[in-house]
């Protein structure tokens, strides 16, 4: 759909003024009006490229339509300017040559205003399209040199760009052969559509995005073509000016690393569990002697155990992430699609929290602002979402504060506020709690336990879903999450 | 009043000893099985008033004894507590609510279990039974 462009009316008479506007309004555009060159520069400066179309009097008293002209000239201003004047003579002639696309004759009819303007507008629309058609050639159209291609083509891996329609607009050899595309000598493939799936679908996500979420594309994932195995990692691409112009994606054969890759999987998986039982029973085994029913303990002795138990307790939870992750990349979090009540599984959830809560002193409040808590998916994954987001600000939050988590709905989202008076995130670390092992080290969080996998854990959940994850964090103050999950139809 | 019977079956044998000591200071008697078959025998000669079974163990697994248990009118009362360390947050309900159903279990506890917990949840069952 073709956007109706914004229209400065520049008219010292009122009538006129009036009338013009009326008539634009009854167009339903949106209009701004000025009596003054000034007036109109304010306006136009106050309001960076909102201004499309500017209909300007040449009968302006004092600094006159031309200055106004010449100053847009200079800024290189996009505005399409139509000027006014009585005549269309000499003067109107001078402000075409500065830039003035065409000129009305005053005093007009409502059909002959209708017919210059409509010409303007189509005249701003094909601009318009020509400009966003220039952009998105420019993915592949800029000057490419002959070394740069042989670079491109010489990776080992392979390398794709598409535009914002989701057509290929280069490939380089190792991408031609791994998804048997046709490319000519300057990487421009002989057919425009993909014809994986898969691709299509992460294209079209990463170019859907919304310009300010986070993280900008970046997505991986695993192809199987026919033999292959391919690694494949997508960004968007943006122009100097910030734009999204279309996506690039790198293709990475791992066929020989994902047999590695499945012996180290094992291997954690295996050792997780071999690790699990020891430590269970370590845990169950200091609780016992520190709670004095092998014998009494002095103090020094009691000192030491307890932080033995607490660093088991520590181990414990560090080897039940791992085997959570490993769930997540198996695709098991995607199991049992369901309807699932918000409401009902944070009231699990608190209760699960209640005790390391109250021995910390750590209020838990929680409210459901909607009647429509609802989300599809699998119970399982869901409820640890909210278990590692809510525990974590748990810990992170000093005694006697407070945690308060809020569910309510926003638009097509259901979302799931957790507030802490906590220790806060320093504004670096906040791009990377999500990290796989992250954990932000300082004077205040090197006594927490952790194993920096409880939030990466919730990302890839929440990602999975397609939902997002906003932080909001203050040092010293508190942290606010905001997961939005897309409600159940 | 004699005192209550604790039947504990875990393979892992340091483990039962932990348990044993913080079940014998709250007053009950607790006896030991280190396989499902030997836990299955004491529960018959033993008579206890509460089982508590380690899911994971060698050949008889606790499910599988939990259900014999449970499908026998001599034992069928005898509250059971499952233990597991194949746990997670993640697949915490699944485990409780399908396998429950499936062997009837009274309780569910996940490993690692504190010792305060592990005490409630066994008061709770035995009271719930006077």
């Amino acid at each position: 759909m073709l956007s109706k462009p914004n229209i400065l009316v520049v008219e010292n008479n009122i009538a006129v003024l009036n009338k013009i506007t009326e008539l634009l309004t009854s167009g339903s555009y949106n209009v701004a009006s000025a009596e003054t060159s000034m007036e109109a520069l304010g306006i136009i400066q106050k309001n960076p490229g909102r201004i499309d179309i500017m209909l300007l009097s040449l009968d302006l008293p004092r600094l006159g339509a031309m200055p106004l002209l010449e100053t847009l000239r200079k800024a290189k201003s996009p505005i399409l300017v139509i000027v006014m004047s009585a005549d269309c003579g000499e003067e109107a002639i001078e402000a075409i040559h500065a830039g003035a696309y065409d000129c009305i004759r005053k005093p007009f009819t409502t059909g002959r205003f209708w017919v210059k303007m409509n010409r303007s507008i189509e005249r701003f629309h094909l601009k318009r399209q020509l400009e966003s058609l220039q952009k998105e050639r420019r993915i592949i159209q800029g000057p490419v040199s002959d070394s740069m291609l042989a670079i491109l083509d010489s990776m080992a891996d392979g390398l794709l760009a598409a535009d914002l329609h989701g057509s290929l607009v280069y490939c380089n050899s190792k991408a031609a052969a791994a998804l048997d595309l046709m490319c000519d000598e300057f990487g421009r493939p002989k057919q425009q559509v993909i014809k994986n799936k898969e691709l299509e679908r992460l294209l079209a996500d990463t170019i859907g995005q919304e310009p300010d979420s986070l993280p900008k594309g970046h997505e991986i994932c695993l192809w199987e073509v026919g033999e292959k195995r391919l690694r494949v990692h997508i960004d968007p691409v943006f122009n100097r000016d910030g734009e999204l112009i279309g996506v690039v994606a790198l293709l990475h054969d791992v066929m020989h690393i994902s047999g590695l890759n499945n012996i180290k999987d094992d291997f954690i998986f295996m050792v997780s569990h071999q690790l699990k039982s020891p430590l269970s029973s370590m845990l169950m085994q200091l609780s016992v002697v520190v709670d004095g029913l092998a014998g009494d303990l002095n103090s020094k002795q009691k000192d030491l155990l307890s932080k033995a138990k607490e660093k088991t307790k520590g181990m414990i939870s560090l080897v039940n992430d791992l085997l959570d992750f490993r769930r997540i990349e198996e695709g098991k979090v995607l199991q049992q699609i369901e309807r699932l009540d918000l409401r009902e599984i944070l009231q699990r959830t608190v209760e699960l929290m209640a005790i390391s809560a109250e021995e910390k002193n750590i209020a838990i409040e929680t409210h459901v602002d909607t009647d429509q808590p609802f989300v599809t998916g699998d119970r399982n994954a869901i409820e640890a979402v909210l278990v590692n987001v809510i525990s974590n600000s748990i810990k992170y939050t000093p005694g006697g504060g407070r945690v308060a988590v809020t569910i309510y709905r926003s638009a097509e989202d259901v979302r799931i506020k957790v507030v802490d008076t906590g220790i806060g995130i320093a504004q670096a670390d906040i791009q990377r709690i999500f990290d796989k092992f992250y954990r932000i080290r300082s004077e205040t969080t090197k006594n927490i336990a952790g194993s920096g996998l409880g939030l990466s854990i919730v990302k890839r959940i929440v990602d999975l879903y397609k939902g997002t994850i906003h932080v909001e964090s203050e040092e010293n103050k508190g942290t606010t999450f905001i997961i939005s999950l897309p409600a159940a139809r | 009043m004699k005192n209550k019977k604790i039947l504990m079956v875990d393979d892992d044998v340091d483990f039962c000893a932990a348990v044993k000591l913080l079940l014998e200071s709250r007053d009950y008697e607790v006896i030991l099985a280190h396989d499902g078959k030997e836990g299955l025998e004491k529960a018959r000669t033993v008579e206890p008033n509460l089982v508590i079974l380690d899911v994971m163990m060698p050949e008889m697994n606790g499910y599988d004894v939990c259900v014999v248990l449970k499908a026998d009118p001599k034992s069928r009362s005898i509250p059971v507590i499952l233990l597991t360390a194949v746990d997670q947050a993640i697949f915490k309900t699944t485990y409780t609510k399908q396998m429950g159903l499936m062997t009837e279990a009274d309780d569910y506890i996940a490993k690692p279990v504190d010792s305060t917990e592990l005490v409630r949840r066994v008061e709770e069952l035995l009271i719930r039974r006077v």
